[in-house]
């Protein structure tokens, strides 16, 4: 029984503050990944994909990579899964253990998705894939042959082989197109519990799916040159996706957010999901330290 | 890399393309073995299956490879823990694939294509020849599969000139150049088979070696 989601309200600063807290605490499993002039090309007179891009990805970082269409976004995280070899520069400190959801999930293949995620189970060492299956709401796909998915069900295939093994690095590739909305709305929620245990989270997303969640970086890939976004125009960004993006995400910031106003006296809105029998012990302690904290619902 | 190979196998077995390769080994052997060959030319008979059958284990390993989606290979590649691993499972299915047909082969030929037992020391030659047979086959196969060969067409006249190569070369005095098919034949034929083996048995396997090596970087270097 875990009761969803008790309402807190914090200050930005102290929002970030609990997240980073909470985020931090088990990163010593994970090292920094660092690009070093990286560059791309597919063959040796082609142009470059990727020039030059410099880069470090943090333990518990979120990264939203952008660009237009065939700017190198896939091309980028091929090479960040260790899919391709940079054709010059390096990339170092790559977890061990990577998690790569495609854009499209090959579903021309002779299993059903139990068979199918059974065996890669065992490719994975023997990870339970079927929580994360339970979580995306798959239990109605499991006896169906791949080849007769849709493509939002064929891509929760996708996300739950990439998740199944706790990978320090998660590289999803356009992870919110054709997904229903109750797994849209999951899917922040799971990058921020992977980046919560030190993981890596990079998503090329033309949707802005993960905008919304605190502290999340922003790359953009112009012309084959990595930018990142500095805070201040990502926040301006962030804004804007949260009055045209997702109905509903795992953080949310609170109209008053929203709504602008000196830093200090902005509010943000998150959601904790915890053990039921834990609480009112939880909703006591922010009450405690002068949040506003109330129950939402419970569910079973 | 074991997990993943099952998978690979698991693969093509259930895509049914592993019939493909299975119906025609069978059509060759019951051609080849439509009578039993007389008393005494038990080496000849079963080196010459050996050969034959290697077009079919290439295409039997070339199948196998080609199974699996170009994304699932790099996804299981990941799944795997690196491109390395993800190559050797898929080497290690095909030749599992490709043992499976050769021993079908051997005792094919034994139960229905000789008229007596061969000697033990032949025996013994023999069954190494088909395991040499079934690592060339996978070596073709491997060679011109979809991972190397992005076309169909000229993957297939590849495959198949290839091995037409092999014997064509294996004719001539420069038969050290590839895989000696054709003086495993007349070897056994002559009835030196056991008396030529070290050196024909060493030649297969450095050629072998060698194509597998030539896969193995070509994958790893287009990664």
């Amino acid at each position: 029984m875990y009761a969803d989601l008790p309402i807190l309200t914090f200050p930005p600063c102290s929002l970030m503050r609990f997240l980073i807290t909470t985020m931090r605490r088990r990163l010593y499993r994970y090292s920094t990944m660092r690009l070093s002039h990286v560059s791309f090309r597919y063959r040796r007179r082609d142009p470059l994909v990727i020039e030059d891009a410099d880069a470090e990805l943090a333990p518990g970082d979120v990264i939203e990579l952008t660009g237009v269409n065939g700017a190198g976004k896939s091309t980028l995280l091929r090479l960040l899964a260790g899919l391709a070899r940079p054709t010059a520069g390096t990339i170092t400190g790559r977890p061990s253990v990577v998690g790569f959801a495609p854009d499209r999930f090959p579903t021309a293949q002779p299993f059903t998705v139990t068979h199918y995620l059974r065996h890669m189970s065992r490719v994975r060492g023997g990870t339970r894939w079927e929580p994360w299956a339970e979580r995306l709401d798959m239990g109605h796909l499991l006896g169906l042959p791949l080849g007769e998915l849709s493509k939002g069900s064929a891509h929760k295939v996708g996300l739950v082989q990439a998740l199944m093994a706790e990978p320090g690095l998660l590289v999803l590739d356009e992870p919110f197109a054709g997904l229903d909305a109750d797994t849209r709305e999951a899917l922040p929620a799971i990058a921020t519990e992977v980046a919560a245990r030190g993981g890596i989270v990079i998503a090329g997303d033309h949707q802005g799916g993960l905008r919304s969640l605190p502290g999340v970086r922003h790359w953009t890939l112009i012309s084959g040159h990595l930018k990142e976004h500095t805070p201040d125009t990502h926040a301006a960004h962030d804004h804007a996706a949260t009055a045209g993006g997702p109905p509903a995400v795992a953080v949310r910031r609170s109209l008053e957010d929203v709504a602008g106003g000196p830093s200090e006296c902005r509010h943000a809105t998150v959601a904790v999901t915890l053990p039921a029998v834990d609480v009112q012990r939880f909703l006591t302690r922010m009450r405690g330290e002068g949040y506003r904290a109330r129950e939402i619902e419970e569910t079973s | 890399m074991i997990p993943l190979a099952g998978f690979r196998m698991a693969a093509y077995v259930r895509s049914h393309r592993v019939y493909q390769a299975l119906l025609l080994a069978l059509a060759l052997l019951a051609i080849l073995y439509g009578s039993r060959a007389p008393k005494g030319e038990e080496a000849s008979v079963l080196t010459d299956g050996a050969v034959l059958i290697v077009p079919v284990l290439a295409w039997a390993a070339r199948s196998l490879l080609d199974t699996e989606p170009d994304r699932q290979r790099e996804m299981s590649a990941i799944q795997a823990g690196g491109r390395g691993r993800e190559v050797a499972a898929g080497l290690v299915a095909a030749f599992t694939a490709c043992a499976g047909l050769a021993a079908i082969a051997l005792g094919w030929a034994l139960l229905l294509g000789v008229s007596a037992t061969p000697p033990p020391g032949v025996l013994l030659a023999v069954i190494a020849l088909y395991v040499l047979t079934a690592l060339a086959g996978t070596v073709l196969g491997a060679l011109t599969s979809r991972a190397i060969v992005r076309s169909p067409a000229a993957s297939i006249m590849a495959m198949l000139l290839g091995f037409l190569a092999t014997l064509l070369v294996s004719t001539s005095p420069l038969y050290w150049l590839t895989v000696p098919l054709i003086p495993w034949m007349r070897a056994a034929s002559a009835g030196d088979l056991l008396g030529r083996f070290p050196g024909l048995a060493a030649l297969s396997l450095l050629w072998c070696l060698i194509g597998l090596a030539g896969y193995v970087l070509r994958r790893l270097r287009t990664s």
